[in-house]
């Protein structure tokens, strides 16, 4: 599903990723984990197409198409979804027509009718429910006054609305306390299905424990320098990220 | 190229000596009565300029709401004096100008504290695209007699593109000790982060930096007390905002 190779990136000139290669297929959950600078949200960062970072080198493919080639709306169309690790207040509009403006610009970008009004209503109780969120939290304005865990909850209700192929978690556990935190694993556990694929981006193992990965990523100093199964993760446990 | 300066009283006492000047009146004065409420929309250009008051008098406990809707295409002068002429008095004054082309938008907006326990906020929030040009000059005065006064003020600004230009003056000229006021003025662009948060979710540029000018500018269509009205301005606002972006 997604293929980077060699991908190499830096911001105001100072380059941050070494030199990537990750593969990504169906039904996979991946955890990048790696000390703070390592570069872990700028990976995120660039996958999604944040303007701020420069790809100076390297390939990514995402279904096929050439994934750094294209606009962040673009890669959201084809199923790419980052949710965020400061997610981003928007005074003044609702999460609801947040959501509702996102799927009809993405039905509009196919050539589809936007989702009728009932439809729409209909997926966002689904997905509330699924994620034991209240009803009023659809009419909130996008993250203003929400705690860490209801912006990560958010997010994740978001990732549930837009039902993306491939979902890019960057530090979704940081804020969070375990309720909260169970809840978003839950959350990020039932939309998971065999078609799908999920990065974990994460500095501590708590999330992990939760989202079972299936393959685990150590990232250090803009390079993966260790890949393998959870045994990885009881290392970590036990001796930090100073082994790698 | 953000500017922002905000203070909070009572520390800044006004320069030099307080000078009142006479309470407003003839014609173009709207006088508010004791215990009274005054609530009003003002849009251009739909508006002859006549319309709006050149001043408004507020008695005791009087309270007047205005809002002030300014749509590309129109070089709107908005000069208000607000005088609070007895205790307890409030006003709330919200405006919103979405300016392009060659458009000039003036707001000169002096609000006088007479009297204890009055109240006054504003708030004009701006966008300005192509060559268009504002400014916005508050003045508060807070007299010596007008001790437990509230006043804020505060005016943000975003420039669309490189031709357009903004200039916004807050003052305070306080002469009482016991006084919560405070100003803030900004002038600076949209936010990339939020911008890109907007397209991460499949919301392309165009629509995203309406949005955007939505989202800055809903502090004051919220003000808007008629449901239908505010829908239609908002509405209005928005294909005005498309066509700011120049996308």
């Amino acid at each position: 599903m997604l293929k980077v190779e060699g991908l190499t990136a830096s911001a105001g000139g100072k380059e941050i990723l070494r030199g990537i290669d990750l593969e990504i297929r169906r039904g996979e959950i991946h955890a990048v984990m790696g000390p703070n600078g390592a570069g872990k949200s700028t990976l995120s960062a660039v996958l999604a197409g944040k303007p701020d970072y420069e790809v100076t080198g390297g390939s990514v493919t995402f279904l096929g198409r050439d994934l750094l080639a294209m606009k962040p709306e673009e890669r959201s169309w084809a199923g790419l979804f980052l949710s965020f690790q400061y997610p981003v207040e928007i005074p003044g509009v609702s999460m609801q027509n947040f959501l509702k403006t996102a799927l009809a610009a993405r039905e509009k970008a196919a050539g589809r009718p936007p989702l009728d009004a009932g439809a729409f209503l209909k997926r966002m109780k689904e997905k509330m429910a699924l994620l034991q969120m209240r009803p009023e939290f659809a009419r909130r304005q996008v993250n203003v006054g929400f705690s860490g865990g209801e912006k990560k909850r958010g997010e994740i209700f978001q990732m549930a609305m837009l039902e993306p192929v491939l979902s890019i978690l960057d530090e979704t556990d940081s804020g969070l306390d375990v309720d909260a935190l169970k809840i978003v694993a839950d959350g990020v556990n039932a939309l998971h299905t065999p078609e799908k694929a999920a990065i974990v981006i994460t500095h501590y193992q708590k999330l992990l424990e939760y989202v079972k990965p299936d393959i685990v990523h150590v990232l250090k100093a803009g390079r993966i320098v260790k890949t393998g199964g959870e045994e990885i993760l009881e290392r970590i446990e036990k001796d930090g990220f100073e082994q790698f | 190229m953000v500017s922002s300066n905000s203070d909070f009283a009572p520390a800044s006492a006004g320069h030099g000596r307080y000078a009142p000047f006479p309470v407003p009146s003839g014609s173009g004065v709207v006088r508010v009565p004791a215990g009274t409420s005054l609530q009003r929309v003002f849009v251009f250009p739909d508006m002859c300029p006549d319309d709006v008051p050149a001043a408004l008098v507020l008695a005791q406990e009087a309270k007047a709401d205005l809002v002030f809707v300014v749509l590309p295409g129109s070089s709107a002068r908005i000069p208000l004096t607000v005088d609070l002429a007895g205790p307890e008095a409030q006003v709330r004054l919200r405006g919103l100008f979405l300016s392009d082309g060659e458009d000039e938008v003036r707001i000169t907006v002096t609000v006088h504290h007479r009297h204890p326990h009055c109240q006054s906020r504003q708030l004009f929030n701006g966008i300005l695209a192509g060559k268009a040009r504002g400014t916005f000059h508050g003045t508060v005065i807070v007299a010596p007699d007008a001790q437990g006064t509230e006043a804020y003020q505060e005016n943000h600004n975003i420039i669309l593109g490189e031709a357009a230009r903004m200039e916004t003056q807050p003052v305070l000229e306080i002469y009482a000790d016991d006084v919560k006021c405070s100003h803030g003025a900004t002038v600076g662009a949209l936010d990339e982060n939020e911008h890109f948060y907007m397209r991460s979710r499949g919301i392309p540029e165009a629509e995203a930096r309406v949005l955007q000018i939505l989202s800055f500018l809903s502090p004051v269509l919220d003000a808007i007390p008629d449901e239908e009205q505010r829908a239609a301005l908002t509405a209005r606002v928005e294909e005005a905002a498309l066509r700011c972006t120049g996308l």
